[in-house]
């Protein structure tokens, strides 16, 4: 009851916060910073619900709002899984409020009332939709989520781009969603109620008695969540929709919002599925999906010009490395559960980390759009780290850390991931391919963000005159993503915990290794079996390591011969040239690489419906119904208009006309009859 | 339980010592070598470490002025001697608890990174040619090091790099060791940045690539860290797929380690003395066909050869 509670205090916070920002509109800063009151005050409760389920305790579910008719109530419990959604949903969403209140000011001709506010309900609907127990709330949540993300997309007002984006995204997300609809409606037909319980039953008996339609709804959801999440073959809005939206809003998203797609995912096969031979089954789909993805979205973001499209493609990749992870774990939960339950602790530990790097990143890009106006890396000149070196440094730990970079976070849960591929060699000769595939795409990411490092902030500081670091408050949003980036990769055993904890509360996944068995006590990694070490990363020593031959080799050996520095320019071959004359571009860089992927690269023709030419004609009511009266009554308007000349003796005929003619109906009327 | 302790810090202080020291005079040595075969008589062998005291003392030349960029030549260095503490040398990885091969693939990567990082903030579009270069030769050579250390892995078992050395050891040549194998000695050559595969570097073409902004001790760690990642890279070779004959003494089984290195460099050495740079698309498509061929080993360690 004190979840529910704290949940329902927390809900009033973002609706009331939601309809104060919508009144003090007129004042941009005020609707800001009541947001971020209202958001912050949520996250505080969001993490505290969390704290409570993961500290155990259960709480029963509790249910409000029935609907007799549909035998559906808002039930709600937050069990680990749910948990670990509010609790890193929560600060992430605070932080990019925090960030929106000076970012906001960028965009003077629309209204912030189409921001704050949305934001805000987009957040209520996000943990609206980790918390309820009942599908038809489940989806009621999606929708509006989908639906104020929508409105976000297409905040700019005068910009046709960004409106087509929304139109796109609105598309694909709502037959998606309508296909989830579907679903749960077959899915209440067998089970009676909208409830996960009894909707685990009915699925269970669905396998057995009709199998075609059990993976026909199963299909729907995952191509439902896959859709959210952008994964490849429902991942063409993305790229679009992301780079549309303000920043803030693309964090929000980036960080928040798709991450849900891998929440229905677990919710799905492992909450409402009960385990079995289609869990295996629906794990290579995934797994295969999921590698795809990663592939073709990753190499596609090497192409990309515009840093936040870049960024968008590398989410599609990222979202598919989670997928691999979890599609993998599901395949071997039955046969193999302790790499089973790497897999999926893996997929799932990487969600965490990306909610961080990837929200720091788009906040990067939003910061140097906010300062220099520009997304392109081929027109930007360079050098903004000399003057934003703090919004640098952010950026450059987010960077490495989506390359998996070490000791930063993204290696922790790529190594959980590779270790899994490799040692399930000997289940299948695919797992080991897989994991290779995840290394070298691994690198792709590298080239990728050391090329939007190189083209945006590193180089000579020459023509950055003018340019000054971003305000505190958008500043300091992404200095706390970057702390957890470092934090998590150093003590991955903490955030390991917490997603251990959720993957084993779920009914499909009770009882499986404990996670001492995965990666020994902590705070290092260490896979041990039968007392020998099968894999181990203990990112504190060789942190610790790193650091300490570092600094001996920078005091002992570069700093020891007491050289004296000097500033010099940058040496052309003896030219003396202009230094934007001989920058090299950064849409040069790996160009031959480029070339040789050049047709991996997804072309996906806009969709184009052919509708037959009679329907269209009938369709249009333009055509046969407004414009001909329109037209006819022009045409009227001008022929009397044609009369009315302003020469009396006209005007005199025409009384004598009309006098004539009322006589006249007049007499044929009465029948000649005085 | 200290003593255990003792021992790992101890074999790790040896380990970075050796390769701070014997790095340049392998060095040395392949020059000697390579002067011989063209008909010269060649620097003394101890001017690799001639220069680099020359260098430290010289000026540094700075294009940029910030404290990250201060300290990356360091960093660099560093990053390379943890990777070398993280292989096995004498059959005894000492950060071995620390990392298995997984972390040695990536740990092998930050020096990379570091380096790329430098071109980048240097602002010369020499060394953003050298650095996209690299970054280009990375993403072709360390596929074939997956693949061939993920071959290791699947036989002996285990991820950790010195077990995969012990395993193979004890259970002497397999067919999937030795394919790795050869396809590692192919990735040694473009990991040492010799001919055929100098290609970042190139000097004739662009002036030392990602280095062409360094100079004074800046130059000299970079360079430094470049001989000491050839060595450490021989090492891993010889160590896990060529390990025989082992000992069981520490020191016995070390010097035989670093003589087997000397051997795959002096190979390394004749290839770069007899063959003209390749193109980049030329060395992609090159280790390409490695990565594809060493599959099959992957194939053979799936089969249990």
């Amino acid at each position: 009851m004190i979840t529910f509670r704290l949940l329902e205090v927390a809900a009033a916070f973002l609706v009331l916060g939601a309809a104060t920002a919508f009144f003090t509109r007129r004042r941009r800063k005020v609707c800001g910073w009541v947001s971020v009151a209202a958001m912050g005050g949520a996250a505080v409760l969001m993490i505290a619900v969390a704290v409570r389920a993961f500290a155990g305790a259960a709480d029963a579910e509790v249910s409000v709002l029935p609907i007799a008719s549909l035998r559906s109530a808002l039930s709600v419990r937050v069990d680990a899984l749910s948990a670990l959604f509010l609790c890193v949903s929560g600060p992430v969403a605070w932080m990019t409020t925090l960030y929106s209140v000076e970012y906001m000011s960028r965009y003077t001709k629309d209204s912030v009332a189409k921001y704050f506010p949305v934001l805000l309900l987009l957040f209520f609907s996000i943990a609206g939709t980790v918390v309820t127990t009942d599908l038809f709330w489940f989806l009621v949540f999606w929708e509006v989520m989908t639906l104020t993300s929508f409105f976000l997309v297409i905040y700019e007002r005068e910009n046709r781009e960004s409106h087509r984006a929304g139109l796109k995204y609105f598309i694909w997300n709502q037959g998606a969603a309508l296909g989830m609809v579907a679903a749960a409606l077959v899915l209440w037909r067998h089970a009676g109620s909208f409830g996960f319980a009894a909707i685990r039953d009915a699925l269970g008996a669905l396998q057995v008695s009709n199998p075609l339609l059990a993976h026909t709804v199963l299909f729907l959801f995952f191509a439902g969540f896959a859709t959210k999440a952008g994964l490849l073959p429902f991942w063409n809005w993305l790229p679009d929709a992301y780079a549309a939206a303000p920043s803030s809003a693309t964090a929000a998203f980036g960080g928040t919002m798709s991450k849900l797609g891998v929440y229905g995912l677990l919710r799905v096969f492992l909450h409402l599925l009960p385990l079995g031979s289609f869990t295996t089954s629906w794990g290579v789909v995934i797994a295969c999906v999921g590698l795809a993805s990663l592939f073709i979205g990753t190499l596609a973001a090497l192409q990309q010009d515009d840093t936040k499209r870049l960024m968008s493609y590398h989410a599609i990749g990222q979202v598919g490395y989670m997928f691999l992870g979890i599609g993998a774990g599901l395949a071997l939960l039955r046969t193999n559960p302790l790499l089973g339950t790497m897999g999926l602790v893996a997929g799932l530990f990487h969600m965490v980390n990306n909610c961080f790097y990837k929200s720091c990143l788009f906040l990067g890009a939003g910061a140097v759009e906010f300062r220099t106006g520009g997304r392109s890396l081929a027109a930007m000149s360079g050098g903004l780290g000399g003057v934003m070196s703090a919004t640098m440094a952010c950026s450059l730990i987010a960077s490495l850390a989506i390359a998996g970079v070490p000791p930063l976070n993204g290696f922790a849960s790529k190594w959980l991931m590779y270790v899994t591929g490799i040692l399930g060699g000997e289940v299948s000769f695919l797992l080991p391919v897989a994991a290779l595939v995840a290394m070298f795409i691994s690198l792709v990411t590298l080239a990728s963000f050391l090329k939007y490092l190189g083209g945006a902030f590193l180089g000579a500081a020459t023509e950055v005159k003018g340019i000054r670091e971003v305000p505190m408050t958008m500043l300091a949003p992404q200095v706390v993503l970057a702390t957890l980036c470092i934090a998590a990769g150093l003590l991955p055993i903490v955030p390991l915990r917490l997603v251990h904890q959720a993957v084993v509360g779920l009914p499909s996944a009770a009882g499986l290794p404990a996670l001492s068995a995965l990666v020994g006590p902590g705070p290092n990694l260490a896979l041990v079996k039968d007392g020998v070490v099968l894999a181990t990363w203990a990112p504190m020593p060789v942190a610790l390591v790193l650091l300490v031959l570092g600094a001996a080799a920078f005091f002992g050996l570069q700093r020891a011969g007491g050289a004296a520095t000097r500033t010099v320019p940058v040496w052309a071959g003896g030219e003396e040239e202009e230094p934007a004359l001989m920058r090299y571009r950064a849409d040069s860089l790996y160009r031959p690489f480029k070339d040789a992927f050049h047709g991996m690269y997804p072309h996906v023709p806009p969709l184009q419906l052919s509708v037959p030419v009679f329907v269209r004609r009938t369709l249009d009511l333009d055509r046969w119904l407004f414009r001909p009266i329109a037209r006819g009554t022009a045409d009227a308007a001008r022929g009397v208009s044609r009369t009315h000349v302003g020469i009396p003796q006209v005007y005199l005929l025409w009384i004598i006309v009309g006098a004539v003619a009322v006589i006249m109906t007049i007499l044929l009327v009465s029948g000649g009859a005085p | 339980m200290n003593a255990a302790y003792l021992r790992t810090a101890a074999i790790a202080v040896l380990d970075v010592a050796l390769l701070l020291v014997l790095s340049p005079l392998f060095e040395g040595v392949l020059r000697k070598l390579k002067a011989a075969l063209h008909s010269r008589i060649g620097p003394p062998v101890v001017q690799p470490f001639v220069d680099t005291l020359k260098l430290l003392g010289k000026d540094d030349l700075l294009t940029v002025h910030s404290r990250a960029y201060a300290v990356t030549p360091a960093l660099a260095l560093a990053s390379v001697l943890v990777l070398g503490t993280m292989v096995p040398i004498g059959g005894v990885p000492p950060l071995g608890f620390a990392g298995d091969v997984v972390g040695i693939i990536y740990v092998a990567g930050v020096g990379a990174v570091l380096l790329i990082l430098t071109a980048f903030a240097s602002g010369s579009p020499y060394a953003a040619v050298g650095g996209s270069r690299e970054m280009m030769a990375l993403l072709s050579v360390e596929p074939v090091v997956a693949v061939t250390l993920v071959v290791g892995a699947m036989k002996a078992g285990t991820l950790s790099a010195g077990g995969i050395s012990a395993w193979n050891a004890s259970h002497g040549p397999t067919i999937s060791m030795t394919l790795a194998g050869l396809a590692l000695f192919l990735a040694v050559q473009a990991q040492a940045g010799k001919l055929p595969f100098d290609i970042p570097e190139a000097d004739q073409e662009i002036m030392g690539g990602p280095l062409v902004e360094q100079s004074g001790p800046r130059l000299a760690l970079f360079r430094w860290a470049m001989w000491v990642r050839q060595l450490v890279f021989t090492l891993l070779l010889v160590e896990l797929f060529f390990p025989w004959p082992r000992s069981g003494v520490f020191l016995l089984d070390l010097v035989s380690a670093l003589a087997k290195a000397m051997l795959v460099l002096v190979l390394v050495a004749v290839v770069d003395v007899v063959n003209p740079r390749l193109k980049v698309e030329q060395a992609m498509g090159y280790y390409l066909r490695v990565a594809f061929s060493s599959l099959a080993a992957l194939a053979f360690a799936v089969v249990g050869m």
